[in-house]
């Protein structure tokens, strides 16, 4: 179960969409083996900059809406992907530490 | 990745201006203009395909009747807003507007660091003076403001100075431009624009002076990827047509506001498909090298450089872009 005070939500001010063809077509090049590490479906503004994210960060980020931690992030993904929460866990962590570090994302006031 | 609908449109809701300036890619334009209801069912449309940023440009915003309508219609949905202006009607209370209308942040255009190169440049006596003030107006107003210059051969010498002023006023941002040959750019491009040499010694040196000017520099020229500097991250080349559109006042959308070719119209056509379908677009996001462009070791990252401006002066999207200071894959001397 995710600890309450480390609930993760985005940075209101900041500008960002997600890409739902670009996901889908992500997921189905890596249904027929592609390397899709460097492709991305969430696009981010910061500061005049443009980042994109690819499919684990990007499905990240949209959980990233004020009701989960870290580990309920990953225990989502896990579902979804079907993988091993341990592993995905440690990986949220790093993208969110990531992310707060770069104010893209914040922890959520109880 | 290409983007179900533009990040940023460039919007001009008029074509009128109080201005003469002699690089003005719009100047002489006419288009009919829309009613305010169809202002605002296009401010709907692009708030539903979650266009991020909307740009008021023109012609001179601050005419046009119902910016603060059309603004504050747009921030209610989410829009980001900001515009262009001169700033010559930019006073105290313009200012108030502006801040209650929620526009994220509004650029001045400044092409000189003197009265006598900026006013001459407009062609208004007193125009500089007005700008410096509509800066501080924002400022009091508590509204973000950047400023625009245009670089050209009587301002490349004093940019540093133009930076300076405009960080003493607050400004966040300046936006060097480059030199567009659109319009009346075109027709005395002869006179102010540089040569491939000089915008090369320009931004070299400009990029030096940004680890420490005074404000943040930006430059929206794809061809400064010839010095290894890349802007955005997302898209390499131009950006019209990847990122952003520009919208003219009957609803027709155009690439950028420097290429007059019309892709749809947002009211008739729908942005997403226009922006999915237009063959125009579709063959600016997928150039072919020409000319001294193939071969070239830079292309891959400069993409030919700036669209608009190789359309304007060769006639084809895909020829070199003019400013390109490399000669058949090598540096000229």
């Amino acid at each position: 179960m995710g600890k309450t005070e480390r609930k993760l939500e985005r940075n209101p001010e900041l500008v960002w969409r997600d890409e739902p063809d670009a996901r889908q077509s992500i997921v189905e090049g890596l249904e027929a083996g592609e390397d899709v590490a460097g492709r991305g479906w969430v696009i981010i503004v910061d500061s005049g900059t443009i980042h994109q994210l690819n499919l684990l960060a990007g499905e990240i980020w949209m959980l990233c809406d004020g009701t989960l931690d870290e580990t309920g992030i990953g225990e989502k993904l896990a579902e979804t992907f079907d993988a091993p929460v341990g592993e995905i866990v440690e990986d949220v962590r790093e993208f969110v530490n990531e992310c707060l570090e770069k104010g893209w994302l914040q922890i959520k006031e109880a | 990745m290409e983007l179900s609908a533009p990040l940023t449109v460039n919007w001009t809701l008029s074509y009128a201006c109080n201005f003469n300036c002699r690089h003005c890619y719009s100047r002489g334009q006419t288009r009919d203009e829309l009613g305010l209801g169809d202002v605002m069912k296009i401010v709907d449309e692009l708030a539903d395909c979650r266009v991020a940023f909307v740009n008021f440009g023109g012609g001179e915003p601050l005419i046009y009747p119902h910016l603060f309508e059309v603004a504050t219609h747009a921030t209610s949905r989410g829009l980001k807003v900001s515009m262009n202006t001169n700033g010559w009607k930019l006073d105290a209370e313009a200012a108030g507007k502006i801040a209650k209308a929620g526009f994220r942040s509004v650029g001045v255009s400044i092409d000189g660091a003197t009265a006598e190169v900026h006013d001459h440049f407009r062609s208004r006596p007193g125009s500089f003076e007005m700008a410096l003030k509509a800066l501080e107006n924002l400022r009091d107003a508590g509204v973000d403001s950047t400023v625009s210059a245009v670089i050209f051969r009587d301002n490349v010498a004093q940019y540093k100075q133009i930076v300076e002023q405009a960080a003493e006023r607050g400004v966040s941002t300046v936006y060097l431009h480059n030199f567009k040959c659109s319009g009346r750019g075109m027709e005395n491009r002869e006179a102010l624009d540089l040569k491939p040499d000089e915008w090369k010694a320009f931004y070299e040196d400009a990029l030096k002076y940004r680890e420490d000017a005074p404000a943040k520099l930006a430059f929206d020229d794809p061809i400064i990827a010839l010095l290894g500097e890349a802007e955005g991250g997302a898209v390499k080349g131009s950006t019209c047509g990847k990122l952003s559109l520009h919208l003219e006042p009957d609803g027709d959308t155009t690439p950028c506001g420097f290429i007059p070719l019309s892709v749809g119209n947002i009211l008739t056509d729908g942005l997403k498909a226009i922006w999915k379908d237009s063959d125009v677009l579709q063959k600016m996001r997928n150039k072919e090298p020409k000319g001294k462009c193939v071969g070239c070791d830079a292309y891959s990252e400069c993409l030919g450089g700036c669209t608009a401006r190789a359309l304007a002066v060769t006639g084809s999207f895909e020829e070199p872009d003019p400013h390109c200071w490399k000669s058949d894959g090598t540096e000229s001397a």
